[in-house]
């Protein structure tokens, strides 16, 4: 079962981030972490590996420490890597990015395709379906459970107050989130491998794609300005009696501030 | 000059950090208020291989260089000293010298399954008379045929108590002081080898620390741990060096980790109307507090690099472990005042950095003995 996961580096979810420039662009200070959804769908992989055999390839997009992402997933136990590290691949929106990776992807065989639900930065959750779709291939989103059979595969995802199973023929792409799985520690065997790994590194033209058309430079869609959330008071009361006052609190910690 | 770590160091840096922060930190409180030693912990953290952090590959170790062991040893402080302490004893101070010079039946039977922390490591210097005064060893080794005996007390021994095997500093001749000291490797389970009192400790709770006792132990002539009679001190000059250091980079683990405490409750608490972080004599602390936290990082940093290196290390290291250690001290204390009274609550975690610091003190070298060694070195002799 040959397997390939998509991941992303993003802003560690402690780094400052200041609006510069009236809204034109965004200062983040330099902490980084791998997308936490796409650390799911790493471990997913390797948990297919366990039990079916194969091989787990893992792809960025990214410069410079973006390789780090990539070390994560040898140290956790994948068996290759690959960084695709050209400045005209940054910057892009979804479709740009998605284009790339499908297209690095599609370098070797592949059965299964996992990549997180939406990356933490942006939160567009839109690089796997449109990935499954340039593929040409079935795209199933958000699922906390994967059971891989004989050329096919059943996942469940969550939906408003219940579960969807679904069946789908391989090859296919799916998109995980929080639920599915509990990511492993790395061993420091994976460490060791990792730290001494070598990344094999692509260009737009390895891919067979002009500069035009990935990054910036091959998005649909423009930034236009980024504005600060609006500023929230520390305290908020609720009132009623406290059985209704409880379900309320339960209520905004999972829907509105999305914590449980 | 290039301050920075390699590539690879910083990826070793990052996957231990989050490898801390998943697995030790949330447990650290519960560690402290046990004082317990974390068996579940230690058997997890065993299995991802750490323990052979120092080790070469070929014998499962993965050959870390000092600078990459002192990342290990201030992240793994920063997430629990208690916890720290017994895992830093099974990677160097309670093994090496059995690395260095056991037998090959002696490393299948101690050093590697402690790398796998199947068994647990410790070294015993420390006696009730004698701490940095080693010349004042009181625990004999006396040979008898093809057999040392031993008998003594050893105290403050970290892990003592729970220990599958101990290196045993002991005189074979009281009258040669320092020259008289010898290691000697001695198994649970040896006749006359017992655990005494256990120690109720101040800080670093949850690492099991006593007394034991060597009354008529019995080992063969091959536990006599070294190439040469009388060595001791030479060999412990070995990793003395890399210990002062370690216990710099502890050090800072638990600066880092009461920084962090600190700067989260300036940020958030609020008095007279805003964060108590916005104030001056606030900002100034923080302010005293990153610059020394980064001169002592420095130093303990440049201490490893001289070592690793293989340049003259006993001033940098001595000077990095007293540096590091006084800044610590100086920051929990500032990190309490910061929290005001939720400082002084067992519930919240200041307090346990507060007290886990002052080990470090006296742990390694008190700093009455590094600072007249320093003066001795700086001025000469007179």
């Amino acid at each position: 079962m040959d397997v390939v996961v998509l991941a992303k580096q993003v802003p560690d979810a402690e780094a400052a981030i200041e609006i510069r420039g009236e809204g034109a662009k965004l200062e983040i200070e330099p902490k980084f972490a791998t997308s936490i959804f796409d650390e799911f769908a790493l471990e997913e992989a390797l948990r297919i590996r366990e039990r079916h055999g194969g091989h787990v390839r893992v792809i960025t997009l990214g410069a410079g420490k973006a390789t780090e992402v990539l070390r994560t997933g040898i140290a956790m136990g994948a068996d290759e890597a690959l960084l695709l590290d050209n400045a005209a691949f940054l910057d892009g929106d979804g479709y740009s990015t998605a284009l790339a990776l499908s297209r690095a992807v599609a370098k070797a065989p592949w059965d299964i395709i996992l990549c997180g639900k939406q990356a933490i930065d942006d939160d567009r959750g839109e690089v796997g379906p449109m990935v499954a779709q340039f593929l040409g291939f079935p795209h199933v989103g958000g699922i906390v459970k994967l059971d891989i059979g004989d050329g096919k595969a059943v996942a469940e995802s969550l939906t408003e107050g219940g579960r969807e199973v679904v069946e789908v023929l391989l090859p296919a792409v799916f998109t995980v989130q929080k639920g599915l799985n509990e990511p492993r520690v790395a061993p420091i065997t994976g460490v060791m491998k990792a730290m001494k790994a070598q990344i094999p590194k692509m260009t737009p033209e390895d891919l067979g794609l002009s500069a035009q058309e990935v990054g910036l430079a091959g998005s649909k869609v423009r930034v236009k300005r980024y504005l600060p959330p609006k500023k929230r008071p520390p305290v908020k009361m609720i009132g009623g009696e406290a059985a209704e006052a409880a379900a309320e609190a339960a209520r905004i910690l999972a829907e509105v501030e999305r914590v449980i | 000059m290039d301050f920075s770590l390699t590539e690879e160091q910083e990826f070793f840096k990052k996957m231990i950090t989050d490898t801390v922060d998943r697995m030790v930190v949330p447990k650290a409180q519960e560690i402290d208020h046990k004082d317990e030693f974390p068996l579940e912990l230690w058997r997890e953290f065993g299995k991802l291989g750490y323990l052979g952090l120092r080790y070469p590959e070929e014998i499962g170790g993965m050959n870390a260089d000092p600078v990459t062991a002192m990342i290990f040893y201030e992240q793994i402080a920063r997430g629990s000293v208690g916890f720290a302490q017994s895992v830093i004893m099974n990677i160097l101070m309670g093994t090496y010298f059995v690395y260095r010079f056991g037998s090959e039946a002696i490393r299948e039977r101690c050093l590697y399954p402690a790398m796998r922390a199947e068994k647990v490591a410790t070294m015993c210097f420390t006696e009730d008379q004698s701490g940095s005064d080693l010349a004042a060893t009181r625990t004999t080794a006396v040979k008898d045929g093809n057999e040392w005996v031993i008998n003594g007390t050893k105290m403050w021994i970290t892990n003592g108590p729970i220990a599958d095997f101990a290196t045993v500093l002991a005189t074979t001749d009281r009258s040669l002081g320092n020259k008289g000291l010898n290691f000697f490797l001695v198994e649970k389970g040896t006749p006359g080898f017992s655990a005494g009192q256990v120690l109720d400790k101040l800080g670093c709770r949850g690492t099991i620390t006593g007394e034991l006792v060597f009354d008529n132990v019995r080992v063969p002539a091959e536990n006599l741990l070294g190439e040469e009679m009388n060595k001791g001190v030479d060999y412990l000059g070995e990793i003395l060096d890399e210990v002062r250091t370690m216990t710099g980079a502890m050090a800072m683990g638990i600066a880092q980790a009461a920084f962090d405490e600190g700067l989260e409750y300036a940020r958030k608490r609020v008095a007279f109307g805003k964060p108590i972080g916005s104030y001056q004599l606030i900002r100034a602390k923080f302010a005293d507090m990153a610059t020394e936290m980064e001169s002592s990082r420095l130093m303990v940093y440049y201490a490893a690099w001289r070592i690793k290196e293989k340049l003259s290390s006993r001033k940098e290291a001595a000077m990095a472990k007293m540096l590091a250690t006084e800044t610590c001290c100086k920051v929990v204390d500032e990190v309490t005042r910061i929290w005001g009274a939720n400082g002084f609550a067992h519930e919240y975690n200041p307090q346990r950095h507060f007290r886990d610091a002052r080990f470090l003190l006296y742990g390694g070298g008190t700093h009455e003995i590094i600072k007249d060694f320093l003066g001795r070195l700086i001025i000469g002799k007179s």
